[in-house]
């Protein structure tokens, strides 16, 4: 797979404090990859480099083949986490003019408009004005405005942030769509689970700085068979406390350990049986929250598990 | 380029359809109208409701308040002056031989406290020795000492009547009299540098005024209202998808352009109520003998468009400032108050650069930054300032409207997607260097 967009060793620095920091990464062509970190670890800034917002103050933003000799701004389709629309104007007359501003005008725009509204049922509520649509329609339309100009690269700053669970469903839909059509697409988001849902590709960013990329496989196996899934009755609070437990995660009847290097995961299970009744007891490859808690700290914790 | 124009477009549509532009672009012209026009009628209404009594102590001077000519065959204002009658409504009691003239006045005086048909505003006494004795003083009682167009009116009147019964008992035959005591008027006469004569006066006073405001408020209106969308934008939060799709350059440009057509759709609709208003006003101005077709000649037009374009580039850009830092409007108006009260300075000299168009003070004025654009328009509208004054003018305020955008583009680039606390001015400045 050829990528598409090069990142190398980009720096942006606000005031006294460095919110991106060398950051390289690379996306590839129809592939997801998931931009993620928790929250100010320097995502936001950084797509707002790559969609030109902001230059950065030293490194470089490459883009790879040429598409018609359009500016790059006119490639990429952005879903800023911000969400936000000109809430006096007519649906429509918004969205010719979103084209407009990514060099997009003419009768395939209003075609394409016409088409997207109908996928998302707002096609009777065309002639209303923004500030008449419920917050869910509005990211709808926002969503719209993103796609409508068929971008090469689709950013998505926390697309799930303040969506409701029939829109959430929907958006997943969708990026598993867009990709299966070629898409690209570059997903930031602070959930660990979604990002592992969705993406194909990882880029972790913490303090500015990249601690982790590839993809999500390679992650994930090369950070070995360390982990023990559980899952029980009784209660599991005590598993933390043993010897040999790097990181855990404990739900009420799940658990999810991360053992030390070299340690034997036989040595939990004996641990565990005189104590609970083991349901299920498996050793996998560790979630990305594992990766994650274990690349960046404790200190983490509280933001990564919500 | 084509996205600069979708911005523009969008900025002009959607101003231009808001129901405050219509209000505005028809409303207020009529409202300033009113303003100039009403406190004139007001006046005239205030002196024709006066009911005055005239005592006349020589009892010779009933001809000078009759209705009917005094002289036969001449205009009754030709003795009168300024048909005072239609203003002032005077009761004429002749009080020939009486011995004690004060006393009957007291009484009339007494009737200013009356009720109804019986009040009376004003009393207005002639001594019986008015016409000998040229030391003789004339008395006007009213309510408030402030009356002095109507003590004026009556004082010139009565005044005539009695020169007149003066000169003809010389021997001087009345017919002759009006004309040997017509006053000559005078007109104001401005001579511009190329030695040409033109008529002034207090009509080229007005229309300085007016036509400089014209000027004037729509800059900070469409300043303000640029101000007010940017600080929209940030809080719909719709600046991201914006600069995410064009330069903040393209974006800034194209804002100020959309509203700047939208000013200029208002100033030409404004211009055409002028110029029938204009039509209306230069008939009945031409028969009281003033020329104002003079001052609304061709060239008026023709600066009044540049020095607009000039005056809201300059001051739009302070705006847009405001409009990128701040995060709420009344945060705004704060910082760019005390900048627009430096901005108005020329407004607040008018009536010295009206005056004076050519003293020192115009001049360099005229020639500076941010001032520029306004005095000059000033002085090109009542004086005929040379040609490289204009031209210096036009070239340092296009030099200020460059420096001002790339200062406000690399601000507005940094100050659209702060949503902090309002940045301090050095902070401000900082943006300037590092953006």
């Amino acid at each position: 797979m050829s990528s598409l967009l090069s990142v190398r060793n980009i720096v942006k620095t606000f005031d006294t404090v460095r919110a991106v920091d060398g950051v390289s990464f690379q996306v590839r062509r129809g592939t997801i990859t998931g931009l993620l970190g928790r929250n100010g670890a320097g995502k936001t800034t950084t797509i707002r480099m790559i969609t030109g917002i902001f230059l950065p103050d030293s490194g470089q933003i490459d883009w790879e083949g040429a598409d018609n000799g359009k500016p790059f701004r006119d490639r990429i389709g952005y879903l800023p986490e911000e969400r936000g629309l000109y809430k006096q104007m007519k649906i429509v007359e918004l969205l010719i003019f979103l084209a407009e501003i990514k060099g997009r005008k003419g009768p395939e725009v209003r075609a394409s408009i016409a088409r997207w509204l109908d996928r998302f049922e707002l096609t009777e509520k065309r002639e209303a004005k923004v500030e008449e649509l419920s917050k869910g329609n509005q990211q709808k339309v926002q969503l719209i405005a993103t796609l409508l100009h068929d971008p090469e690269l689709i950013i998505l700053d926390e697309p799930q942030s303040g969506l409701d669970p029939v829109n959430m469903v929907l958006v997943r839909n969708l990026l598993r769509e867009l990709r299966d059509e070629g898409k690209t697409i570059l997903l930031s988001t602070h959930m660990m689970g979604e990002a592992e849902k969705m993406a194909n590709e990882i880029v972790l960013i913490h303090r500015g700085k990249v601690v982790l990329d590839g993809s999500v496989e390679a992650v994930r196996s090369s950070h070995g068979k360390n982990t023990i899934h559980l899952e029980f009755d009784g209660d599991g609070r005590f598993l933390g406390e043993l010897p040999d437990v790097k990181h855990s995660t404990i739900h009420n009847n799940a658990a999810e350990l991360s053992l030390t290097e070299g340690s034997d995961p036989q040595k939990i299970l004996e641990a565990a049986v005189p104590r609970l009744r083991i349901r299920r007891f498996e050793l996998a490859l560790p979630s990305l929250e594992e990766i994650f808690i274990e690349k960046v700290g404790e200190e983490t914790l509280s933001e990564v598990v919500r | 380029m084509n996205k600069l124009l979708a911005v523009f477009k969008r900025e002009y549509l959607s101003a231009v359809r808001k129901k405050m532009f219509i209000v505005m672009t028809f409303l207020l012209p009529v409202l300033m109208a009113g303003l100039m026009v009403l406190p004139g009628m007001v006046m005239m209404r205030g002196l024709g409701e006066k009911k005055i009594v005239v005592l006349d102590g020589t009892g010779q001077l009933e001809s000078a308040y009759s209705r009917k000519p005094s002289i036969p065959g001449k205009n009754r204002s030709g003795v009168t002056g300024r048909g005072v009658r239609s203003m002032l409504n005077v009761d004429y009691v002749s009080r020939n031989g009486d011995q004690n003239l004060d006393a009957t006045a007291k009484q009339y005086i007494a009737r200013m406290n009356a009720k109804g048909k019986e009040k009376i505003d004003g009393v207005f006494v002639i001594p019986a020795d008015a016409i000998a004795n040229t030391d003789a003083h004339l008395k006007y009682y009213s309510r408030s000492a402030t009356d002095f167009i109507g003590q004026e009116r009556l004082g010139s009147i009565t005044n005539r009547a009695i020169h007149t019964i003066r000169l003809s008992a010389r021997g001087i035959p009345v017919e002759e009299l009006a004309s040997l005591m017509k006053d000559s008027s005078v007109d104001g006469v401005q001579v511009s540098k190329s030695g040409a004569e033109k008529k002034g006066g207090a009509a080229n006073f007005i229309v300085g005024f007016v036509m400089t405001a014209l000027l004037l408020v729509p800059s900070f209106i469409y300043g303000l209202e640029i101000m007010r969308g940017i600080i929209q934008e940030k809080t719909d939060r719709v600046i991201e998808v914006l600069v995410s799709s064009m330069s903040p350059s393209q974006l800034l440009v194209g804002k100020i352009l959309g509203v700047a057509a939208v000013g200029l759709t208002q100033i030409a609709v404004w211009l055409v109520m002028l110029a029938l208003a204009g039509a209306y006003i230069t008939t009945t101005a031409a028969m009281a003998g003033e020329n104002i077709l003079q001052l609304l000649r061709p060239a008026t037009f023709v600066y009044f468009v540049i020095f607009f374009i000039l005056a809201y580039l300059t001051y739009v850009c302070i705006y847009a400032i405001g409009g990128s830092v701040c995060n709420s409007e009344k945060e705004a108006q704060q910082l760019i108050a005390p900048i627009t009260m430096i901005m108005m300075l020329p407004w607040f000299l008018l009536v010295a650069i009206i005056t004076s168009p050519d003293s020192k003070l115009s001049v360099v004025f005229s020639l500076s930054p941010v001032f520029g654009p306004l005095t000059m328009y000033v002085r090109t509208l009542v004086a005929d300032p040379p040609m490289w004054h204009i031209a210096v003018c036009i070239a340092v305020s296009i030099a200020t409207i460059f420096v001002f955008f790339w200062a406000t583009a690399k601000i507005f680039r940094v100050g659209i997607l702060s949503y902090g606390k309002r940045p301090s001015i050095p902070e401000i400045l900082r943006w300037i260097r590092v953006a």
